[in-house]
């Protein structure tokens, strides 16, 4: 720029500012006064910008000059606006914060609804008690007819919705319960405790499903008198349940028949060979109890996976969220950093603690992702081959636990083929195989997690990596437990007799299965709660009693989030397994469930101290959902083989004499109306199958590319929402560049004046 | 009910169950744990104003390392002395009916310690200090994080947060509204 031009701009610039000046005197007559006592600083006018202002603020500002009770307003910032403020902002705050008394048109109804949203104006009780007053005075039109009635309708609606609300709280399960452990151990930590809860009421709900559908029809209804076999000793096949019934005998109830499930508790309804196969009779309606059976089963399965994907639903949009960058880490550790319901003061300290370590955490693994970018290619061979090494051990671990699970099952089966007499032996040889997976369970993940120590992970990712590992090594012991029990039950014996002496197959092998789950899932409680009074307690009694060094490595123990979680979703997957075979297995797991409630209350709030790592509400509710589903599908897949492959028994049980369960529902679906088996096809068939496919391919990528487009308009519009801020920075500085001008002029020609008017 | 009607009439209670987000059976609750902090004070006036170390014995504001300041943004008078009003303000705000943007709103007020309706470097600096307390992160990290902070969240580049930013952070914090919350 020449300096010609300069200077020609500059007068320019001066000659637009006098006359924008004279302006500005000429509409507010006081702000001569006030571009004096302005300062400089254009942050100053960046805290005045409308778009900078809170609710709070504006309310607060609003009020000043009503009733100065806020000290903000005497303090030396607002004092130099307040002159201003007055003149210019009064009245558009007035108009835009308070409800709009003035309008004419105002109705019992819009009156109501500004009531409603007095409450959540950031003022104090006595000014909102103002304006309800003023609200209430105000002059108001009564609502006529059909309006009147719908406005009555809503303040009902809106009472009923307080009453419930109180009567909820009064009937809220454990609810000082949870106030407890959330003032000791924070949001992450409640929720696995809802969680806990969530999952009693699910049980409760599939248990009031069977007993609806299955269970009572069971008991109140007649079989139709049909008993081909006659003689007792016949062996011929329609002699099968005749047989299995007899075996029946001898039902005094031990304590060693309620922990097995045999005996006694196997001739009752709780397991599934009680159940007969005719079609129910009664006055009124027969009932197909067979076709009621499977069809509750499916139901009940279906519900646990909609309640699990409408919980899971919110969980993924977070996740979604983090994953596509749009997640605020920093700002949610801060903000959300602490949370206000803790209200005990070493739980405090662990707090203040662990916030620290996670903010340090971050920062590491952010320099660790820099660090990664120029480590030399030696040191990451040397990783990577620890790892590949640490996880081909690990892997062979899970193999020989597997292998382990398989033979222990084998011993013990064939063990208890042969006469054992003994109560306690027996009870010992039974409950073998559970043993070792309890045992296991307990064991492998400690090494597990050692494991991950040596493999160098950021925190984050060793904390992810150890409880895959985990969750990994307990669904495949169930896996090899089921696959034993599946080899035991694949040899089919000849179709004429009952069983066979080749086969060890059990007379009925659902009742059988049915069994097993329930002998593993009271082991899997007792366990646990063995562990937390036992040995943990214990543990946590000789830490806090000896204050030698020893001790306190051996009993402090922190309440690791992820390995109770583990615990409790094993459960359920067992009992989801298990539910089809021994269909009161639910309502025994609503009992467990509550018990389970008060297992790890005590293992939290007596036993372990708060843990060093943050666990996060909405990070461990999507990591509870997420597990839970792949445990359902562990649990659902090898249920739904056994329904279309497996032969069912043929002494017990209402599918005997069937090929599979799948044949009684194509039999069913055969029964139907010519026209609904047409639309039925219709609709699998490819004519129609296949341009459904289509669509749905299209309409995914549709949604597919607007994600996208709305991926680039956000980035776009963050580019120029910074663009327009630094325009905004450039007119506050030239503003402020004005003023001071305009002062230094006003001082010159003062200085100047006098002398000059005097003339 | 003798004891609802010797403390409140019908109306007031009435009246805070319009103005804030409990019921009134909420309301008498709050009272008894208000009640609790100096019974010899709130036993001769039920809305005894107390001083602010009273208030702070409440046993989540005790522990609970922005207390003063939160006492403070709800006191009337701006000292951090409590009402039994602002007292049911403050919980009503904490309480777990209470929507997002309300909460936010005022965990912004808390957060401004300086008061210039704007979360400046400063303000960030005595949120991560009182939260980190006792350690203290050293000044590189303090930077680091600070700088971390302002890229996420500071849209308009500024170098400070205000309201508007601040609710748009919040929005994307799906733990917020769950850790800021203080059950009666």
């Amino acid at each position: 720029m020449s300096g010609g031009e300069r200077k020609k701009r500059i007068s320019k610039g001066a000659g637009w500012e006098e006359a924008g000046g004279e302006f500005y005197q000429e509409c507010y007559p006081g702000a001569e006064l006030d571009i004096e006592h302005l300062p400089r600083d254009p942050h100053y006018f960046a805290t005045l910008l409308p778009s900078k202002q809170n609710r709070a603020a504006t309310t607060r500002r609003s009020r000043c000059d009503t009733k100065s009770t806020y000290k903000r307003c005497a303090t030396n910032r607002s004092q130099n606006y307040s002159t201003m403020q007055q003149n210019t902002m009064q009245n558009d705050v007035h108009v835009a914060m308070m409800p709009d008394l003035s309008e004419n048109l105002a109705n019992e109804e819009t009156t109501w609804e500004e009531m409603m949203l007095i409450k959540t104006m950031p003022i104090n009780m006595s000014q909102k008690r103002e304006i309800k007053a003023k609200l209430l005075s105000a002059d108001t039109f009564r609502l006529q007819g059909l309006k009147q009635f719908k406005l009555k309708k809503r303040k009902l609606w809106e009472y009923l919705k307080v009453r419930r609300k109180e009567l909820y709280k009064m009937i809220e399960l454990w609810r000082q319960c949870f106030i407890t452990i959330e003032g000791n151990f924070g949001t992450g930590v409640v929720a696995f405790f809802f969680f806990i809860k969530w999952l009693m009421f699910l049980n409760l709900t599939i248990t009031v499903i069977i007993v609806c559908f299955v269970v009572v029809p069971t008991l109140l209804m007649q079989e139709k008198e049909s008993d081909p076999c006659a003689q007792i000793n016949d062996t011929s096949y329609e002699c099968c349940p005749k047989i299995y019934f007899n075996s029946w005998t001898n039902l005094t109830i031990t304590p060693y028949n309620i922990l097995q499930g045999n005996g006694w508790l196997e001739s009752t309804i709780m397991f599934y060979g009680y159940y007969p196969n005719s079609i129910l009779e009664n006055v009124i309606l027969n009932y197909n109890l067979p076709l009621a059976y499977i069809a509750t089963a499916a139901v009940y399965l279906l519900l646990s996976l909609c309640a699990m994907i409408k919980k899971a639903a919110s969980g993924f949009k977070d996740r979604l969220m983090e994953s596509e960058g749009q997640y605020y880490k920093y700002c949610s550790m801060v903000f959300g950093g602490w949370d206000f319901c803790i209200s005990n003061e070493s739980s405090a300290k662990i707090k203040h603690k662990a916030i620290y370590k996670e903010i340090k955490e971050n920062l590491e693994t952010e320099r660790r992702e820099e660090e990664k970018k120029n480590r030399n290619e030696e040191e990451e061979l040397r990783f990577f081959f620890i790892r590949v090494f640490l996880n081909g051990i690990s892997i062979l671990i899970c193999v020989f636990a597997g292998l382990l699970i398989f033979y222990t099952f084998q011993y013990s089966v064939g063990e208890l083929q042969k006469d054992v007499h003994d109560d306690l032996h027996r009870l010992l040889l039974e409950f073998a195989p559970y043993l070792c997976i309890v045992g296991l369970n307990l064991v492998i993940p400690n090494i597990l997690n050692y494991f991950v120590i040596l493999e160098n992970y950021s925190p984050i990712s060793a904390l992810r990596v150890a409880f895959f590992r985990t969750v990994i090594l307990r669904l495949s012991s169930l896996g090899v437990l089921l696959a034993s029990f599946f080899s035991l039950v694949r040899c089919t014996s000849d179709p004429a007799t009952c069983s066979s002496p080749i086969c060890q197959k059990p007379l009925c092998w659902e009742t059988y299965i049915g069994q097993q789950i329930y002998k593993l899932l009271i082991l899997d409680i007792l366990s646990n709660a063995a562990i937390t009074f036992l040995v943990n307690f214990p543990r946590m009694l000789l830490a806090k009693h000896l204050k030698c060094k020893f001790t306190q490595i051996l009993g402090a123990q922190e309440f690791e989030l992820p390995k109770h979680v583990l615990d409790v979703v094993y459960s359920q997957t067992l009992v989801w397994f298990g539910s089809f075979y021994a269909p009161l297995l639910p309502a025994l797991a609503t009992v467990l469930f509550f018990l389970v409630f008060y297992i790890k209350k005590f293992a939290c709030l007596v036993n372990s101290s708060p843990s060093t790592t943050i666990y996060r509400a909405s990070r461990s509710d999507s990591m509870f959902m997420s597990v839970l589903l792949v445990s359902f599908t562990v649990a659902v897949i090898p249920w739904a083989y056994t329904m279309t492959e497996l032969e069912p028994s043929k002494s017990c049980g209402p599918y005997m004499g069937r090929l599979s369960v799948w044949s009684l529902i194509r039999e069913f679906y055969n029964s139907f109306p010519s026209w609904v088996i047409f639309c039925f096809e219709g609709i699998v068939s490819s004519t129609f199958a296949v341009p459904t496919f289509f669509i749905l391919i299209l309409s995914l990528y549709y949604y597919y590319i607007v994600s996208k487009a709305n991926k680039q308009m956000v980035n776009v519009l963050k580019k120029q929402l910074i663009l327009e801020g630094h325009d905004k920075q450039f007119l506050l500085n030239r503003l402020s560049a004005f003023i001071k001008q305009h002062q230094e002029r006003h001082k010159a020609i003062r200085s100047v004046d006098p002398p000059n008017n005097s003339n | 009910m003798g004891q609802r009607s010797s403390q409140f009439t019908e109306e007031e209670l009435q009246d805070y169950q319009d103005l804030t987000y409990f019921t009134k059976k909420e309301v008498m609750h709050a009272h008894m744990k208000f009640k609790a902090l100096a019974p010899e004070k709130v036993g001769h006036n039920r809305n005894a104003k107390l001083p602010m170390n009273k208030v702070l014995q409440y046993p989540e504001l005790r522990v609970n390392p922005f207390g003063d300041r939160i006492c403070k943004v709800f006191s009337t008078s701006q000292d951090g002395d409590c009402t039994f009003e602002d007292f049911l303000d403050m919980m009503s705000v904490f309480s777990d009916s209470t929507p997002k943007s309300v909460k936010a709103e005022h965990a912004f007020r808390i957060f401004d310690f300086d008061g210039d309706d704007m979360l400046g470097v400063s303000d960030l600096k005595e949120i991560i200090d009182r939260l980190t307390s006792p350690q203290k992160l050293n000044d590189n990290e303090m930077t680091h994080l600070i700088q971390n902070i302002l890229a996420e969240a500071d849209l308009d580049d500024d170098g400070a947060l205000s309201f508007a930013e601040f609710e748009h952070v919040i929005d994307k914090s799906p733990d917020f509204a769950n850790s800021f919350r203080i059950q009666l």
